[in-house]
């Protein structure tokens, strides 16, 4: 069983003349343990394609199987609780809590699930020190800069222990030395953790952390690489393609 | 739970100013509402306080349901009765003690008063306790003769063997002090014990009393001997003492309905303020509430989030409310409180917190705040998680008004219509329906508005108020919303001023009317029930045979029950009354109606009691009297100033004197003849008067001028009332202003950073403030002359028919009002708008 199965997915905004087929009868399966990067020029779908993975939108035709189960037909109360416990979710815009210092603003996910609060908060310090966080835990997110931001915002993504890490432009709002220390950390999550890691980037640099490359044009897969070989070589293959497509 | 407090904390915490402003004006609205009501139960309570202790410790105390004397010889009745072990008969009433009598005299708060109980010697030591300090209890052959309780003997100082001298319908009676008693110093008045005849004469009711006493054998059922009393003596009984001023605590009860509509009111404007703050709230944080949803937040804690927010503002302010309320209370308390204690004749103790009251503002305190949470969260549930994913824009409103709008312009003209139909509850409920419908044009309001009052800001500052103006129009709803607080306070304002110049004019008309003889020969309280003392004919013989005297009527004075409301009943002469005072009628005929009431059976009411019990001309009332049930005829219905407040019902001297008992002369009205002149006939009058200390001789025009002076004071607390109102609207404005500039710091900043000097964008912020400002105050000033047409149209209904004027000096007051507080409402926004520090205002997310 794929831990992501995308049958026949499609999605249409608007009607008549501003209609708009943002996805167009994609299927993709991505394994346990698969780093996935998707990539395309822009408006090509690739947001799209990760909010409806991530059950932050609904299909207008096909459906999306996490783990087996069909999350097109879910009511909104079962794909919330699945988001809570299935995924993570990691923004391009961070999207901390300003009001929340880092330990809270992780231990999020598990204070929404109920887990008791001194056991959140332990799990979350966890997190942050794995991602070379310690002695941020009390910092307010305007005291910390991008990258930390970020690093804080994976943190509370992997806190609830999910299946899936989604991540749309995680690095698009940093610069080039953070953005490979947050893509590094990704890494990490596949290879020590087993998760699956679906993430969305413009930059070949990025995308070369990835096994695999999925790549979308007006809405449909064009092209569906494994990675092998060194990031150096990666990046710059993936470079080439990107200006081919 | 547990997250949506630590987020709601962490919020509020965040942004301390508005969560100040928006629960300032929670507290404010609490304030009110329970400050206001812990004051009138205060008042209650004494007052009822009074009336228990003058009852009493006896077992059973019977009186006539209509509060009136009534025949002694009804005592024989109780004689068969079982289980009685003693009764006796007592003449008990208030007898105010004038100035030359030793008396305190004040003209606005009345004077002191003592009981003067008339009890049958032979048999009032059966029934109750009189323990003596000094000299003796009265005894079978006493005549004038009292015992006083020590605190009067004191106040007065009196001894054992003294006089003591107080009014009487003949004049004066000089009492023997014989005993003085241990009585307690309770709260109420000083009750003095004469015998029964004495006290018969006195009161001017021959062979009556009013009240019986009666100790039951031990071991006797209370409850079965009442009920075989009441049966024995007949329907026009009841179980309990005497009831005086009734009317009194009517009227506060009616104050109190007013206090709770002031506080609604005023908790009604905390709801906009709240609103509107947790609008900004939502909006400005739709990427959080996104997030939260993608991260696994259900709808349903989002939704708590921010009802929790609401909540925890709600119980904050509602506690400070009543924290505050009970000290605003006790101000006034000790502030009216001597009026009042004057008035009543008894003290006011702390305010008083009545559940009702009490748990009544819990409610509505937390429930407006709360409620006015509700649509914003609900708006909050309807965040989806895909907003996480977009960079935030600066929010601005798309949304069309014009449907809102559509439906406003339909109530309107519906309000207008109601109010031209001219039914009184029609054209109240049009009145909140003209409310509505403003509310609901509001925002389209806001651009046309702004425009025009955008050109004259700008022709003083062009660049600054060509921004406040867009600035303004930017959020329609919520420029609206500020405005709507604001002009409930200032429509309010303007309505009261209306009122207040209609009535006035009114007023005087009033008084030329029905005080248009020459010379009013007073009691010594204003409202006729209060303790006063009647006298017999002889006054009004000795007044008419003054030589110069043209003609004298008097009033008499007796209380009824219809359908279980009191009515004090006038009695009037028809024939001579009509020549030289006159009522006011807004209903019948006079002349018939005096002529009816001559034949008997004719009752002229008062419009108070007319729309109160809903009664027309032509009703047969049935009043209850100490006869039993009488029936009359309403021949219309006018009144007379001294009586316009109370419900108040006129009749024939003859019919009073007939069904009622009551032959004694309250209040005299003296016309001089033509030829004779004041120097003649003051001096003659004041001779007679001295006989008959009770009444003090006045001379109308002089009263009429000092009654002018009384009533301009008494509307200046309402005026003081009115501007508490207008408070919650400048709360609204800064908490808006202050919104605004936070909202923006972003582009505070990029002005800044492009070379606004920091007093520009002060004056930026300035003009918008009194942009919007000007918004409230032309709504204001719309409602305003709308409910001041609908106040006069009311009141002209309960009889108090007047001409509108148009509230000039209310809108001049409401202009200003905005200005200053679209001026203050700024001052500490500009500032901060000003002091932005550019670089961190660029950061700023
Ligand atoms: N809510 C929406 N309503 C209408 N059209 C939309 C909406 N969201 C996306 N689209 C359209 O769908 C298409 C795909 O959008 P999507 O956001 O998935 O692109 P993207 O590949 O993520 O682009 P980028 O790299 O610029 O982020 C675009 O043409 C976009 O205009
Ligand atoms: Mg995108």
């Amino acid at each position: 069983m794929a831990t992501i199965e995308v049958k026949n997915l499609s999605k249409v905004y608007g009607s008549g003349e501003t209609k708009v087929t943002a996805l167009d009868s994609v299927n993709v399966t991505i394994e346990q343990g698969q780093f996935v990067a998707v990539m395309g020029p822009s408006g090509c779908g690739k947001s799209t394609l990760l909010h409806l993975i991530g059950g932050l939108d609904r299909p207008t035709d096909g459906s999306v199987f996490i783990e087996g189960s069909d999350i097109s037909k879910m009511s909104d109360k079962t794909l919330t609780e699945l988001r809570r416990r299935k995924m993570g979710f990691i923004f391009q815009f961070f999207n901390l809590i300003p009001v929340l210092d880092a330990i809270e603003n992780t231990a999020l996910p598990l204070i929404l699930d109920g887990v008791k609060p001194e056991l959140a908060r332990t799990k979350a310090s966890e997190w942050l020190s794995r991602n070379k966080l310690d002695g941020r835990g009390k910092h307010r997110p305007d005291e910390l800069s991008g990258g930390q931001q970020q690093r804080v915002a994976i943190s509370r993504a992997m806190v609830s222990d999910p299946v899936i890490i989604l991540a749309d432009e995680p690095t698009g709002n940093l610069d080039s030395r953070s953005g490979d220390e947050i893509a590094s950390t990704l890494r990490k999550i596949v290879t020590d953790w087993k998760r699956t890691v679906l993430m969305v980037t413009h930059d070949p640099r990025i995308a070369a952390y990835a096994d695999r490359i999925i790549f979308l044009k007006d809405g449909k897969v064009v092209d569906d690489t494994l990675l092998n070989g060194s990031n150096g070589e990666n990046a710059k293959r993936l470079k080439e393609k990107v200006e081919s497509l | 739970m547990r997250i949506q407090i630590l987020l709601a904390w962490r919020y509020l915490w965040g942004r301390k100013q508005r969560m100040v402003l928006t629960t300032l004006a929670v507290v404010f609205g609490v304030t009110l509402l329970f400050g206001l009501n812990a004051m009138i139960p205060a008042m209650m309570e004494s007052f009822r306080h009074n009336m228990v202790t003058t009852a009493g410790k006896v077992d059973i105390s019977i009186s006539s349901e209509s509060n009136n004397p009534f025949e002694e010889s009804v005592l024989k009745d109780l004689s068969e009765i079982e289980d009685i072990s003693f009764y006796t008969g007592i003449l008990t009433k208030n007898v105010v003690l004038p100035e030359s009598l030793g008396g305190t005299v004040n003209k606005l708060t009345g004077s002191s008063a003592v009981t003067v109980t008339g009890v049958d010697v032979a048999t009032a030591q059966n029934v109750r306790n009189y323990s003596l300090i000094e000299g003796r209890f009265l005894e079978p052959n006493d005549t004038n003769a009292t015992v006083i309780p020590q605190l009067l003997a004191d106040k007065m100082e009196l001894k054992v063997g003294d006089i003591f001298t107080i009014p009487s319908s003949e004049g004066v009676s000089d009492l023997k002090v014989v005993g003085i008693l241990s009585l307690s110093a309770s709260a109420g008045l000083d009750e003095i014990f004469v015998p029964l005849p004495d006290a018969q004469t006195i009161l001017n009711l021959p062979q009556k009393i009013n009240t019986i006493d009666i100790l039951i054998k031990s071991g006797a059922d209370r409850d079965v001997v009442v009920s075989s009393v009441l049966s024995k003596l007949g329907p026009n009984f009841k179980s309990g003492a005497i009831q005086t001023g009734e009317e009194l605590a009517s009227a506060l009860t009616m104050g109190q309905s007013m206090m709770w509509l002031f506080g609604v009111m005023a908790l009604a404007m905390a709801g906009f303020i709240i609103f509107n703050t947790f609008r900004t709230v939502v909006a400005e944080r739709r990427r959080d509430l996104g997030m939260l949803r993608a991260i696994g937040a259900s709808k349903q804690t989002i939704m708590g989030l921010i009802m929790v927010e609401s909540l925890l503002q709600g119980i904050i302010g509602t506690g400070l409310g009543l924290i505050c309320g009970y000290l605003f209370s006790y101000l006034l308390v000790s502030a009216v409180g001597n009026i009042f204690a004057g008035m009543l004749r008894v003290t006011i103790g702390a305010p008083v917190i009545t559940t009702v009251n009490l748990i009544g503002s819990i409610l509505l305190g937390v429930g407006f705040t709360v409620g006015s949470g509700y649509f914003p969260a609900r708006s909050a549930m309807k965040v989806t998680p895909l907003e996480a994913m977009r960079p935030t824009l600066g929010s601005i409103e798309y949304r069309q008004n014009n449907r809102r709008a559509i439906w406003g312009l339909g109530l309107l003209t519906l309000s207008v219509v109601g109010l031209l139909l001219g039914n009184v509850s029609i054209a109240g409920l049009s009145g909140v329906v003209f409310l509505v419908g403003i509310i609901l044009i509001a925002p389209v309001m806001v651009k046309p508005v702004a425009d025009i009052f955008g050109k004259l800001i700008s022709s003083i500052y062009s660049r600054e108020g060509k921004l406040a103006q867009g600035n303004l129009t930017r959020q329609p709803s919520r420029a609206a919303i500020t405005a709507s607080s604001m002009m409930i306070g200032l429509a309010i304002c303007i309505a009261m001023m209306a009122m207040i110049t209609s009535i006035e004019h009114g007023f005087t008309t009033y008084l030329d009317k029905s005080l248009g003889t020459d010379y009013l020969l007073m009691p010594p309280s204003l409202v006729l029930g209060s303790g006063n003392l009647g006298v017999n004919q002889g006054f009004i013989e000795k007044i008419k045979s003054i030589d110069g005297v043209e003609e004298a009527t008097s009033l008499r004075l007796a209380t009824s029950q219809v359908d279980g409301t009191t009515l004090q009943l006038i009695g009037i002469d028809p024939l001579v009354y009509p020549k030289i005072a006159g009522l006011e009628f807004s209903e019948g005929d006079s002349v018939e109606a005096y002529k009816a009431m001559e034949q008997g059976s004719a009752i002229i009411v008062n419009g108070i009691f007319a729309v109160t019990n809903n009664v027309k001309t032509g009703d047969v009332l049935s009043l209850k009297s100490p006869q039993g049930e009488r029936k009359y005829t309403v021949v219309g219905i006018g009144f007379d100033y001294l009586n316009a407040k109370i419900s108040t019902g006129y009749v024939s001297q003859s019919d009073l004197a007939k069904d009622f008992n009551s032959e004694s002369d309250l209040l005299l009205l003296v016309n001089r003849k033509p030829d004779a002149t004041a120097e003649e006939v003051t001096p003659a009058l004041q001779t007679v008067i001295k006989e008959f200390p009770t009444f003090s001789l006045i001379d109308s025009n002089e009263f009429k001028t000092e009654q002018m002076g009384m009533f301009k004071m008494a509307m200046s607390v309402f005026y003081i009332m009115v501007i508490m109102l207008a408070v919650p609207g400048l709360i609204a404005m800064a908490n808006t202003m202050s919104i605004n500039v936070i909202e923006r710091t972003r582009e505070i900043g990029m002005l800044r950073a492009v070379g606004a000097t920091q007093t520009q964008v002060k004056r930026m912020v300035f003009a918008e403030s009194v942009l919007l400002s000007a918004l409230g105050t032309t709504m204001g000033i719309l409602v305003g002359l709308f409910l001041s047409y609908l106040l006069v149209k009311a009141i002209g209904v309960i009889g108090f028919r007047t001409d509108f004027f148009f509230p000039t000096s209310g809108i001049i007051a409401s202009i200003v009002v905005g200005l200053v507080f679209g001026i203050i409402a700024a001052m500490v926004p500009a500032r901060q708008a000003a002091n932005t520090v550019i670089v961190e205002a660029l950061q700023y997310e």
